[in-house]
């Protein structure tokens, strides 16, 4: 066996992704299709027009939570098999080299698909659990007739089996086109940016500006994660302070706890794969007498500006949808509060937002502290 | 100078204690080319990375011209290092998404060496400077190695088995490099290896058998890397 069910656990976020995907999904769409059922009792005008924006809102919440967060997923999972080819290109190379086909190697990784179904399961059967909460809050009014929660096998299909069999065969599928590339590729841990990085604009850059540079480029994908961990923070605490107004204490709660674990388990993700992946440099750099200071900026200092991106994208973002619910989707109902940009809730989070990026960012300076010289000589 | 007492170094605790270096004395003087001969295990990697500062020792001092290197602080000791300490590895540990001149640039910042130029082509690499380590040979990247730690002016550089991985065409190559560039800049050399012959272009000849030292020759006459035998 290559890759154990070790290599699937540290997939965490992505389970923890999943799992908020599914939960908010979950009861949406077990919500609409219940009310859906008793569409026929509903006499009021105002209990229709309530019916009509509940729907809708359950509609656009359920696409746009697990949309993001489904594609959210299937980034991180490419990027971490992208992670796990590349770091372990040795073994790879020499089962390749023994006479593996690449299939028989790739067909391994379907374990990956397992971190999601480990957190749909777990998104969906949480989900079950606060159904009846939900269901009674959403009717508090008591505009339509009481309606109690019921178990759908094909929501459990869908948001249980399904995603967990796309993402196996994702992992499957990805990991075969990589591993196309050459043996001796693998061998020598040799990547694309040879390609990529021969454009040298200013050959006279001082190594540490260089090292910054490269870092961000060699790795993309993280400079998504990492404005995107920031997105969630700055989207979804400010969207939870207006929740409190526009809807409930209990949305704006689960709204602040999905937005904190999604931004947290992206952004330790992403600074962990960034130390990691530059622990070589980083212990050569030492050798040599860089300080450890000087080695942080350069490898973490560099995703710095694109967190303040993804801040910013997510204010915007978060006002924009919020905006579009109250005048349009919620237009016909009545006594919905008006909404207006908030400014102390965008100057606390941003506050926030800093003082948990830079306490951050310092425990995985600590870490490049601490990284053994002699770990990588001994390789 | 440096004045190496009774280094000790063990690895492990209780009934799996290792014993590697077992109180090693040895004065290296300025200019000076030592190689450290000894068998697989006897502890050469170990004793030169604890007198480069790389490692601390359990017990025992390590001082350049007066600075005891095993009571400095972390930061102290990476300043230390900065400013008199280069290395060269077996593996060569290049940074293998950057280019030879920027492998070399690396070394030469931290001395502030704007002449980083020179020395590739010193090792006589100026037309490999814009090729990443993954095109070169083992010989040539052992070379950049080569120019990386002398980047940075070292006033000691420190050599664990650096044609280990070569042939011996392109070991000598190596080894006439560093030879060369050690009668022009006059550092100070300390290499470990256990290939006999490299002994002879040495002006002080160590001998390590499991964590002491057995003997300390003196060659009164130095060979080139192309008059020894391999
Ligand atoms: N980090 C470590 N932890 C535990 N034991 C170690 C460690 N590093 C070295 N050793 C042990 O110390 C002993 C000496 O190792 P060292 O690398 O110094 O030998 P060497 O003389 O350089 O050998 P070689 O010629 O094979 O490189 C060995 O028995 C080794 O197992
Ligand atoms: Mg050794």
């Amino acid at each position: 066996m290559i890759i154990g069910i070790k290599d699937a656990i540290k997939l965490i976020s992505i389970t923890i992704i999943a799992c908020c995907a599914v939960f908010v999904c979950a009861i949406f769409l077990n919500y609409g299709i219940d009310i859906a059922a008793q569409k026929g009792e509903i006499t009021t005008a105002a209990g229709a027009a309530m019916y009509s924006a509940i729907v809708s809102t359950g509609k656009v919440t359920a696409a746009v939570s697990g949309g993001c967060l489904a594609m959210t997923s299937a980034v991180m999972l490419l990027f971490y098999v992208k992670n796990y080819i590349d770091t372990h290109g040795k073994e790879l190379g020499i089962l390749k080299a023994l006479g593996y086909s690449n299939i028989n190697i790739a067909k391994h990784f379907w374990i990956f698909g397992s971190s999601v179904f480990a957190g749909c399961f777990l998104g969906y059967f949480s989900a079950f659990f606060y159904l009846p909460t939900f269901y009674e809050l959403q009717n508090a009014d008591r505009l339509f007739p009481e309606i109690k929660p019921h178990f759908h096998p094909i929501l459990a299909f869908l948001l249980i089996f399904l995603p967990a069999m796309i993402f196996a065969v994702l992992a499957v599928i990805y990991a075969y086109l990589r591993l196309k590339s050459p043996v001796l590729d693998l061998l020598k841990e040799r990547r694309e940016y040879k390609t990529k990085l021969t454009k040298r604009e200013s050959p006279d850059m001082p190594f540490l500006q260089d090292l910054a540079k490269i870092t961000v480029r060699s790795r993309k994908s993280l400079v998504f994660f990492i404005a995107f961990s920031a997105f969630c923070f700055s989207a979804m605490v400010q969207m939870s302070a207006s929740m409190i107004d526009l809807a409930s204490k209990e949305m704006a709660v689960m709204m602040l706890a999905i937005g904190l674990i999604l931004a947290f388990a992206t952004l330790l993700l992403s600074l962990s794969s960034v130390v990691k992946g530059s622990a070589k440099t980083i212990a050569m750099m030492r050798v040599f007498g860089y300080k450890h200071s000087d080695c942080s900026k350069a490898v973490l200092g560099c995703y710095r500006p694109f967190s303040y991106i993804g801040f910013v994208i997510g204010t915007v973002y978060q006002y924009a949808l919020l905006k579009i619910m109250v005048t349009v989707v919620f237009a016909d109902v009545e006594n919905v509060p008006e909404y207006n940009f908030d400014f102390t809730a965008c100057a606390i989070t941003l506050g926030l937002f800093i003082l948990a990026y830079e306490i951050a960012m310092y425990g995985y300076s600590k870490r490049i502290k601490k990284l053994p010289i002699k770990s990588v000589m001994l390789e | 100078m440096i004045k190496i007492s009774d280094i000790t170094k063990s690895y492990g605790t209780g009934g799996s204690k290792n014993q590697v270096l077992k109180g090693i004395s040895l004065n290296i003087g300025d200019g000076d080319f030592t190689v450290i001969l000894g068998a697989s295990g006897s502890g050469k990697s170990t004793f030169l990375n604890v007198v480069s500062g790389l490692e601390r020792p359990d017990g025992g001092s390590v001082v350049y011209d007066g600075c005891d290197i095993t009571k400095l602080h972390d930061s102290e000791l990476t300043e230390f290092r900065k400013d008199n300490i280069g290395f060269i590895f077996q593996q060569y540990y290049l940074l293998p998404n950057m280019t030879v001149e920027k492998n070399v640039r690396m070394g030469a910042d931290l001395a502030e060496n704007r002449d980083y130029r020179e020395i590739i082509a010193a090792v006589g690499l100026h037309d490999k400077s814009q090729k990443f380590p993954g095109e070169l040979s083992g010989g040539e990247q052992q070379r950049v190695a080569v120019a990386r730690a002398l980047a940075k002016k070292p006033k000691v550089l420190f050599l664990d088995e650096p044609t280990g991985a070569l042939d011996e065409q392109t070991g000598r190559q190596v080894l006439d490099y560093i030879s060369k560039l050690h009668n022009e800049f006059g550092f100070t050399v300390v290499m470990v290896t256990h290939n006999q012959n490299i002994a002879e272009m040495a002006n002080t000849v160590v001998k390590m058998n499991s964590g002491k030292i057995a003997g300390i020759d003196k060659n009164q006459l130095q060979k080139t890397a192309y008059e020894i035998g391999w």
